[in-house]
């Protein structure tokens, strides 16, 4: 047994974190998501395509390294509350490697080199969890309205799913319908699209249904790693400023009564550790309890980081609430993937019937 | 990364399965509810029970075969205690024994007190209890102000210990005891002392699950052999220390196993009540399985750390808290969602059948206290992972 990461995906997480640091430090991702129309930094996307980013939960084979490296990179990207879709753009070149055709083939190029393809699957405001949709797919047509599509307005195409399976709908000439969702989070722009559109069938029936479901299982894998970036930066940084900041002639950080808080904060940072860990080497290892065990990670690391990112705002006090401190980025991130990908509860019900005999 | 077991330990465990099914003829929990047993017959049981696994191997597996063991690993052994706990198999008399004295005298003892000790400590002939918790040292247990003064080719203890587990049913006691009253660490020794003297008093304690497995011993001028000092002189802190770190990994798996059977017990319950699924319900349980789930994710990771010969990092406090918080949680969401049916007594002849509810109610409450308490835990991991500073 070992739990550490082998060699090439520890290298690969380690040169993550300086490209991470050095491209998009909190800093400068703030400055872009405050001032850009996209929330995130399209350059340094095509970068990330270059350098086969988009690509990695393909199997080697196939130019990826697989689930567990993508569960390494997305921890990455929850350390520096990374802006933008790309873990729904992970997901989406995934989906699209498991259809046939040319134009399957011609899109998964593309949004492997960082072009922007999204899945849109949610018709409800009130809930993101998989339901059966609305939106009509008749004589190569697509009719519905889609929302919280992951920076729907700007995509190049939608993996849309309909009654009649999945389809891709390329960007008409003409944009988008789409209206944007302003939500607490100005590093993630989720849009509401109306398509009337035509659209090529990528998967239908059985297949359809089968490819979702392992998109669902990717994305919360993603969520559920990004969610453990959050988590083990947002502890950090609470417990570096009670180390600095003093009260009563001591620091903070002296004080008990943070101790034990900081105690809680570490041990579902780590818990969430390994459960998102073995996760990821389940899924890649293709054992048999894989999606359960993803849903476990995904079910536990919502509320835990939700704990710990709400708990660097309080020890942080007043300065805690600011625009300018870092604490809310975490929290307000964690709160968006808690609602995607599968919410706690719907996970929690997977894990409960899926449970091993 | 590997988190598989190997072919030879999948087989192991299917082997230890096998034997429980034809050699564990009833689970624990029956035997507690026969209205024909006593305190000391259940302890008759589980002393035939660890003779039983004497003789089948399966007692301490991990200690070398001079000395009785397999000289297995921490995957085995932990392989072995989640089967156990699978099955509901009574826990051995000599748990603290074989836990932790046992390893501590293959460490630190004499040839002598290993061969004096051991094969009666294996047979369950002699029952060990441990001495190290006083009324006024329980988690700042180097405080303790038990003390042994020489006298000839003796030493003579006088003092009291509290909370000792097996204590009315033990012979011999293993105790920390202060040689030296200045030095705080230095002057603390460990002694192996029989309690069948007259300067030993045991008294049982009852607690709140109104058995009194728990006793407090009182010295008043007990005799101890010189020889039976484990390690040097004063040295008794360092070695205690260490036998706290034994066996580390053992119950990685054990727990979320035995919880499993309770989640299991819940299921069957509510679905012959008609209540399994209703949303309300549906929604507890999973919140239990994923938490039970994640703990085990965290075992491995023990344990694995383990066998690649890691040194074992903060995940033994985070291990504690975790295992005993979410026992309180699992045995208040059974108690709450099974009704007062589930705070029956076992011996009510109406009680559930498939787990003794009442009973782990009240023990979930006593693992957040021994062992290093949830509070010393957080301390720990305050301290020596996230080192924040300690008050001036």
């Amino acid at each position: 047994m070992q739990f550490d990461l082998d060699e090439d995906r520890a290298l690969l997480k380690s040169s993550t974190r300086e490209l991470l640091e050095n491209e998009s430090p909190v800093a400068e991702a703030r400055a872009i998501m405050e001032t850009s129309p996209e929330g995130y930094d399209r350059a340094l996307y095509a970068q990330l395509g270059e350098l086969g980013y988009p690509g990695l939960l393909l199997s080697e084979d196939a130019g990826g390294m697989g689930a567990l490296a993508f569960a390494a990179v997305m921890h990455e990207m929850g350390r520096v509350a990374f802006p933008g879709p790309f873990l729904d753009l992970a997901v989406a070149v995934a989906a699209i490697s498991a259809c046939e055709g040319d134009e399957a083939r011609k899109w998964q190029e593309r949004a492997a080199a960082g072009e922007l393809v999204v899945l849109a699957r949610s018709e409800s405001r009130a809930s993101l969890d998989p339901c059966p949709p609305a939106t009509r797919f008749e004589d190569g047509h697509v009719r519905g309205t889609k929302t919280f599509v992951p920076s729907g307005a700007h995509a190049e195409a939608l993996l849309v799913e309909t009654t009649g399976g999945l389809v891709l709908v390329p960007r008409p000439e003409s944009g988008w319908d789409a209206q944007p969702l302003v939500t607490l989070d100005h590093a993630q722009r989720f849009a509401e699209i109306r398509l009337d559109h035509p659209g090529v069938l990528l998967a239908e029936g059985a297949a359809a249904v089968a490819l979702l479901a392992r998109s669902q299982v990717h994305g919360a894998l993603g969520a559920a790693a990004c969610l453990l970036g959050l988590m083990e930066r947002a502890l950090e940084l609470a417990v570096d400023y009670t180390r600095e900041r003093e009260a009563f002639g001591a620091p903070l950080a002296s004080f008990q009564a943070l101790q034990h808080r900081a105690a809680d904060m570490l041990a579902r940072t780590e818990s969430s550790r390994s459960a998102v860990y073995r996760a990821g080497w389940a899924l890649e290892h293709d054992e048999p309890d894989a999606d359960y065990l993803v849903s476990v990670a995904k079910a536990y690391a919502g509320p835990a980081a939700r704990a710990v990112c709400g708990e660097c705002i309080q020890f942080h006090g007043g300065v805690g609430y600011t625009w300018e401190y870092d604490p809310h980025l975490y929290l307000k991130r964690t709160k968006t993937l808690e609602q995607q990908h599968g919410t706690t509860a719907w996970h929690e019900q997977r894990a409960l019937d899926g449970r091993p005999a | 990364m590997d988190l598989r077991f190997t072919d030879a330990q999948v087989a192991f465990r299917d082997e230890v399965r096998a034997w429980l099914a034809s050699n564990l003829t009833r689970p624990f929990r029956e035997e507690v509810r026969d209205p024909a047993h006593d305190a000391d017959s259940l302890v008759e049981v589980r002393r035939q029970w660890q003779r039983k696994l004497q003789a089948a191997g399966y007692l301490a597996m991990g200690w070398p075969e001079e000395w009785g063991g397999r000289g297995v690993g921490e995957v085995e052994n932990a392989i072995l205690e989640a089967e156990l706990a699978r099955a509901d198999a009574p826990q051995v008399p000599n748990f603290l024994g074989i836990s932790l004295l046992g390893p501590a005298l293959i460490h630190h003892g004499s040839e002598e007190q290993r061969r004096r000790f051991i094969p009666k400590m294996l047979s369950c002939e002699e029952i060990w209890c441990q001495g190290f918790s006083e009324p006024g040292s329980g988690s700042d247990l180097a405080s303790l102000r038990t003390r042994a003064e020489p006298d000839g080719d003796h030493y003579r203890i006088t003092g009291q210990k509290v909370w000792t587990t097996f204590g009315p049913w033990a012979n011999w006691i293993f105790v920390l005891a202060r040689t030296d009253m200045e030095d705080r660490y230095g002057g603390i020794s460990f002694f192996l002392v029989p309690i069948e003297q007259d300067g030993v008093e045991v008294r049982p304690i009852k607690q709140i699950s109104g058995e009194s497995e728990f006793g407090e011993v009182f010295f008043d001028g007990a005799l101890a052999r010189r020889e039976h000092i484990v390690g040097e002189l004063g040295e008794g802190w360092r070695v205690a220390m260490t036998l706290l770190g034994y066996e580390r990994g053992a119950a990685a798996l054990r727990y979320p196993a035995e919880y499993d059977t309770f989640l299991d017990g819940m299921v069957q319950a509510l679905r012959e009540s008609g209540d399994a699924e209703r949303p309300e319900v549906r929604a507890r349980l999973g919140q239990l399985v994923v938490e039970n789930e994640v703990l085990r994710a965290n075992g491995l990771r023990t344990l694995a750390n383990l066998a690649a010969g890691n040194a074992p990092g903060p995940e033994s406090s985070i291990e504690k808290i975790g295992w005993s918080e979410y026992a309180q949680r699992l045995t208040d969401t059974a108690l709450d969602l099974l009704g007062p049916q589930a705070q029956l007594v076992a011996t009510d002849p109406h009680a559930r059948p498939e787990l003794d509810w009442a009973y782990q109610y009240m023990w979930a409450r006593a693992g957040t206290i021994y062992s290093g308490s949830s509070e010393i835990q957080r301390n720990i991991i305050a301290k020596r992972v996230l080192r924040m500073p300690t008050k001036r």
